[in-house]
């Protein structure tokens, strides 16, 4: 049994000379003559020959085990009705990976019986590769050993992940992603499969003149210990998104899917476990602005459209209390009753207000009073516009 | 994985010990028996995770980067007592009677792995003791197999024990920062390079010589410098200068060219040994004491080395006197001479400066100065300024074919094998050429020290005053490089410490103004240079390697400025002709170019590969017929980072290039990189198929062949790739002997019997007829 890992490039040590010292171009020579370098370019390290991997190196969940297994009869007789089991033992489960399990009628000596078997690794920890050979004997007699092979599954990356709440609904997620393994890493595939309830939109290229051009630069691959960050913008479909009351708590956002490739070509592929997030609480009530304009003209009243919900398990009773600020002059009555709101049911609400100075303004001041608990919430910083004297706006 | 792999590649050079218990068992997989310690500590660790899952709601608002388990199936995690059952059953049914008696392999580790299995009888309730004799008993094993295993174990124990480190510090993580899992970081071993990795070079150095067996050699033998440094000084010997260079350089056949041409050819200058075949300047700097330089006549061509250790005796304290960096006043220069050989002279000059030039560094530059205005009188230098070599080891002399074959053949076999040693070449240059191109390398590494040795440079003249000729660096340079080649990179560094960084005055030729007159420029070769910058990158300190690259990149590219303004090379007004101009100005860029090969080859070994796919970018400026070759590589390299795609970009700009040329050789490239692709696609056939493709229109091609074979067993095939391999071995064996292709036929003989042992010791006796001293034998695996 031989595990097959990809083959490598033999590398040789160039040494080389010029015309006038002493070897001559004896070195040179020698560099020409050795079938390992790269012809007309004896000097490039990395040549072309193929070399048998020499070690059982390291397996990491995601990738595919290959194994040969040979049988080879060793003895001077004909024996008949071979037949060859490969199980892998787990520490879950028992696989059988032999591709046929047909008894090979006889087998001469000095020939052998071979095997190639793959098996994507799906566990971390040990492993044991189960060989077991039955057969008959010239003399009848039923013959039976079994071999054992151990190797050890090791974790390849690690993620870790964390999240953002923007104003709107969307949601960002920021995953890590570190290569633990000793070996770089191309990383050919890394997307967010979302939740039924979202969209998801990826923020790792950036478009140059129609080109989409990978945020990581040229570096396609990953060094070991190195870490990566992708980004990702989720964003509820319309459906989930209309009912308040949906995301909330706990939401399974989705989970990564992430493909690599090592030596020559080497493929892993692993997927993360569902990302889930706590949706930010919002308290009670919800206070999420549904329209405000950019720019608005400096002392001159403008609209703006806010939207009132109620997270919370309870009727409410609201009043709405507008407090001016240094800047932010609200028009309109405060303390007006804005009646009763249901669980999980929202009201729109239009109000006007105006600025009094210039530059970027907060809006704030705005305060619901809860009249059956009597439980004031207050609303600062809701959001911001840039207030310009009206001649620049005209103009 | 492939890290792993790839380091072993080239790791088997400079660490054979290790590799070769490593290999054996670990293709062999660690025949051991279930351990059950193992798999309790790593599936609790699973299991935590999934339970901490449920916490990370409260730490989601903490805004924290938090860990996620990676799982193929997340409903994978089960009982602890269910799998244990499943591997108890294992356990019993191992002891199923015949096992033992039916299995081939009645080996060491075998004999072992039962031992643990009845083992596992005795105890079969405790489950946790299980594991604990079972370590036991594999710690036993390995180190009943050989003490050399531990690094590699060492190595082994860090990788192994992360996930449960990372596992277990989960709830910090999700708490503190990322940061928190630094600590595995260093735990991992240290990640060298691709393609070769000298990872744990502190601890495989120490071993470098036992591949060969070679470590007591090491320690110096009493006997040999003072008996091959007196005949130096009790013979008072005259050299016949030469009339040429082109003699030595060239191949001539010429066998009763006697030691002393080659080295006066060196010692003295063309320029004078030209002018004045009979002049008594020629004399080597051990003659400069015993101030018999003028009455050298060419009566007497007998050098002393030929005798080698025969002629014994005499004190050798007069020697050390003689290494006085004292210019050697008593030479005079004969300018006189017709006019034809004159001419000669003068373009030999041109030569030597163009080859010879190089800038030194400002303090060297003064005392260089000061030494042409004081001609006669001596200059005061530090002695740490100095270059003091000398051998640091005496001869490594052996002969690792000659001893396998002693073990495993027996004496009357042994002793067909017949390979040249230092003693049986002439003890001269030629000599020294014919062991180097017959692949008797450490008998030339042998003969280099005897020829130093009668330089005064030989055993414990290091740090002693030593003067330095042409000759006596050429002579280096080839030791040295020999130790490179023959991966003893551990002894090339300590003999290549005297001489620092290769600045030093005495190094120069401008020291010497009375040996060289007229004659400026640094007498260190230009390859030796590389040589230097190149080692460290061997001994684990690439870094080193590139700040020197960087220094010698920055003179050459200070240099061919200098042409292009009309200097001399080294600065100096000198007048050059056109002609002469345009030679150097190539000369120059051909050597910027390959100090750039040697920067991007270094950088390949720190896996940069960024920055070693530039570097080999800006080589093709310097060598554009490479463009081809190199962009291959490149697309290699990213083959083994495993980027397909642009690895199949750079292909297709091979062939882009390629298109306008025919030939046989870029069709062979163009289908190599194909069939390159398609192994990086996991598609073997139809690599095999191209690598056939190349065997059609090229049937000596070795690496497709060799390529094609390991087609071959990766699909199944290990009869055809053995047939395959062995019909190439058998074909031209002068050629395929090589030890990448003996190293894979290795392999696959012990996957296809455990009888491989017979084939291997008939490979053995193949290579005992065709290879020299310097055959690696590591790779026939006959540890």
């Amino acid at each position: 049994v031989m595990r097959l890992t990809k083959p490598t490039l033999f590398t040789n040590i160039p040494v080389t000379c010029e015309e006038r010292d002493l070897p001559g171009n004896l070195f040179n020579q020698l560099m020409k003559d050795d079938p390992s370098t790269v012809k007309g370019a004896e000097t490039l390290m990395l040549g072309e020959m193929l070399t048998l991997p020499q070690n059982f190196g390291n397996i990491f969940l995601g990738e595919t085990f290959s194994s040969y297994i040979s049988v080879h009869n060793d003895s001077n007789q004909v024996v008949k009705d071979i037949l060859v089991k490969a199980d892998l033992q787990t520490s879950s489960q028992r696989l059988n990976l032999s591709a046929s399990s047909a008894a090979v009628a006889e087998l001469k000596p000095d020939c052998c019986i071979d095997d190639v078997i793959h098996h994507e690794v799906k566990e971390i920890g040990t492993h044991i590769l189960v060989c077991a050979v039955s057969y008959t004997t010239q003399t009848g007699e039923k013959m039976y050993f079994r071999k054992f092979f151990k190797f050890q599954v090791l974790k390849p990356l690690d993620v870790k992940t964390k999240f953002y709440n923007a104003e709107t609904d969307e949601v960002f997620l920021e995953a890590q992603i570190q290569n633990i393994t000793t070996s770089p890493m191309f990383m050919e595939k890394v997307s967010l499969e979302p939740s039924m309830m979202y969209n998801v939109a990826e923020l790792n290229t950036v478009d140059t003149a129609g080109e989409s051009e990978s945020t990581f630069g040229a570096r396609t691959y990953l060094q070991p210990m190195d870490t990566r960050q992708y980004l990702y913008c989720l964003k509820p479909k319309q459906e989930f998104a209309e009912k308040a009351g949906v995301i909330k708590g706990v939401t399974v956002i989705g989970k990564l899917d992430i493909v690599w490739k090592t030596n020559l070509g080497e493929r892993g592929r692993l997927q993360t476990s569902q990302l889930q997030r706590m949706a930010p609480g919002y308290g009670d009530v919800r206070l999420s602005l549904e329209t405000i304009p950019d720019t608005v003209n400096l002392e001159e009243p403008f609209d703006i459209t806010c939207k009132i919900t109620n997270c919370s398990e309870r009727t409410m009773d609201l009043v709405l209390e507008m407090c001016n600020t240094n800047s932010i002059h609200w028009c309109g009555v405060s303390g007006r009753q804005l009646g009763k709101l249901h669980p999980s049911s929202s009201l729109h609400l239009a109000l006007t207000l105006l600025s009094s100075v210039q530059g970027l303004q907060s809006v704030s001041g705005l305060r619901l009073t809860d009249t059956f608990l009597k439980r004031t919430y207050e609303y600062d910083d809701i959001a911001q516009v840039c207030v310009v004297s009206s001649e620049v706006k005209q103009s | 994985s492939n890290a792993k792999d790839a380091k072993s590649t080239s790791d088997e050079d400079d660490s054979r010990d290790i590799g070769q218990q490593k290999i054996q068992e670990e293709i062999l997989f660690h025949e051991e028996t279930i351990d059950l310690g193992g798999d309790e500590f790593e599936s609790e660790g699973n299991e935590t995770v999934s339970e901490e899952s449920n916490n990370f709601v409260d730490k989601l608002n903490e805004q924290m980067m938090e860990s996620v388990i990676i799982s193929d199936s997340p409903n994978n995690s089960e009982d602890d007592t269910g799998e244990l059952g499943c591997l108890q059953e294992i356990v019993d049914q191992m002891e199923a009677k015949d096992s033992q008696k039916t299995q081939a392999e009645v080996d060491k580790e075998e004999f072992l792995s039962n031992e643990s299995e009845t083992e596992h009888e005795e105890t079969p309730k405790d489950i946790s003791e299980i594991g604990t004799d079972d370590q036991t008993s594999l710690k036993e094993e390995s180190i009943q197999e050989a003490v050399k295993e531990e690094p590699k174990l060492r190595n082994n124990v860090p990788v192994e024990t992360k996930p449960n480190n990372i596992d277990e510090s989960k709830p910090e993580d999700q708490i503190l920062s990322p940061s928190t899992t630094t600590p595995s970081t260093e735990a991992e071993p240290i990640p060298v390079c691709t393609i070769f990795s000298q990872a744990n070079s502190a601890s495989t150095q120490p071993q470098l010589f036992l591949p060969d067996g070679f470590e007591p050699q090491m320690v110096k033998s009493p006997s040999f410098s003072s008996v091959i440094e007196t005949p130096v000084k009790s013979n008072p010997q005259v050299v016949q200068p030469s009339p040429s260079l082109s003699k030595f350089f060239g191949d001539t056949v010429n066998t009763n060219t006697l030691a002393s041409d080659f080295f006066d050819s060196f010692t003295t200058s063309n320029f004078i040994s030209v002018s004045n075949p009979n002049a008594s300047s020629s004399v080597p700097e051990q003659m400069s004491s015993l101030s018999n330089g003028g009455g050298g006549s060419s009566s007497n061509p007998t050098f002393p080395m030929q005798n080698g250790r025969s002629e014994a005796g005499g004190p050798p304290s007069s020697l050390e006197i003689t290494q006085s960096p004292k210019p050697f006043s008593q030479i005079q220069a004969v300018f006189a001479g017709s006019d034809d050989p004159f001419a000669t002279a003068l373009n030999m000059s041109e030569l030597d400066r163009r080859n010879d030039a190089w800038i030194p560094s400002e303090e060297t530059r003064n005392v260089l100065i000061s030494v042409a205005t004081q001609q006669y009188s001596a200059v005061f230098i530090d002695k740490e300024n100095l270059t003091m070599p000398g051998l640091k080891f005496d001869n490594i002399q052996g002969d690792a074919v000659k001893d396998l074959m002693l073990r495993f053949l027996g004496e009357q076999a042994a002793v067909k094998r017949q390979v040249l040693n230092a003693n049986s070449v002439e003890q001269s240059f030629v000599g020294l050429k014919q062991l180097i191109s017959s692949k008797n390398w450490k008998a030339a590494v042998d003969l280099c020290g005897r020829l130093l040795t009668a330089h005064g440079q030989g055993y414990k003249k290091s740090g002693l005053p030593a003067s330095h000729t042409t000759d006596s660096l050429q002579l280096w340079f080839v030791r040295l490089a020999l130790l490179v080649k023959l991966n003893l990179f551990q002894n090339a560094e300590m003999e290549f410490e005297p001489f620092g960084n290769l600045d030093q005055p005495d190094l120069y030729y401008e020291y010497y103004p009375n040996v060289y007159p007229g004659r400026k420029g640094s007498m260190v070769p230009f390859s030796m240079r590389i040589l230097h910058a190149e080692l460290p990158q061997y001994l684990g300190n690439p870094q080193e390697s590139l700040d020197r690259l960087h220094s010698m990149k920055i003179i050459c590219a200070k240099i061919l400025e200098n042409l292009e303004q009309g200097l001399a090379e080294d600065g100096s007004m000198t007048n050059i002709t056109q002609e002469n101009r345009q030679a150097s100005v190539q000369l120059w860029r051909s050597r910027l170019g390959r100090v750039m090969y040697s920067m991007a080859n270094c950088l390949l070994m720190m896996k940069d590969y960024v920055l070693a796919v530039d570097a080999y970018h800006t080589v093709i400026k310097y060598y554009p017929q490479q463009e081809p070759q190199l962009l291959s590589g490149i697309g290699r390299i990213f083959l083994q980072i495993g980027d397909i795609k642009t690895a199949e970009k750079y292909f297709q700009d091979v062939e882009k290039v390629t298109h306008k040329l025919d030939g046989l050789q870029t069709q062979i490239m163009v289908l190599m990189n194909r069939a390159f692709l398609h192994l990086g696609q996991n598609n073997f056939a139809e690599a095999h198929r191209f690598f056939t493709e190349i065997l059609r229109i090229d049937s000596s091609n070795a690496v497709a062949n060799n390529n094609a074979a390991v087609c071959l067993l990766y699909l199944g095939k290990l009869k055809d790739s053995l047939r395959q391999l062995e019909g190439m071995v058998q074909q031209d064996p002068k050629h395929y002997l090589h030890e990448s292709v003996l190293f894979n036929l290795t392999t696959m003989y012990e996957l296809e019997s455990s009888r491989s042992m017979q084939k291997k010791q008939a490979l053995l006796e193949a290579v005992a007829v065709k290879e020299g001293d310097s055959f690696n034998t590591q790779c026939l695996k006959l540890g």
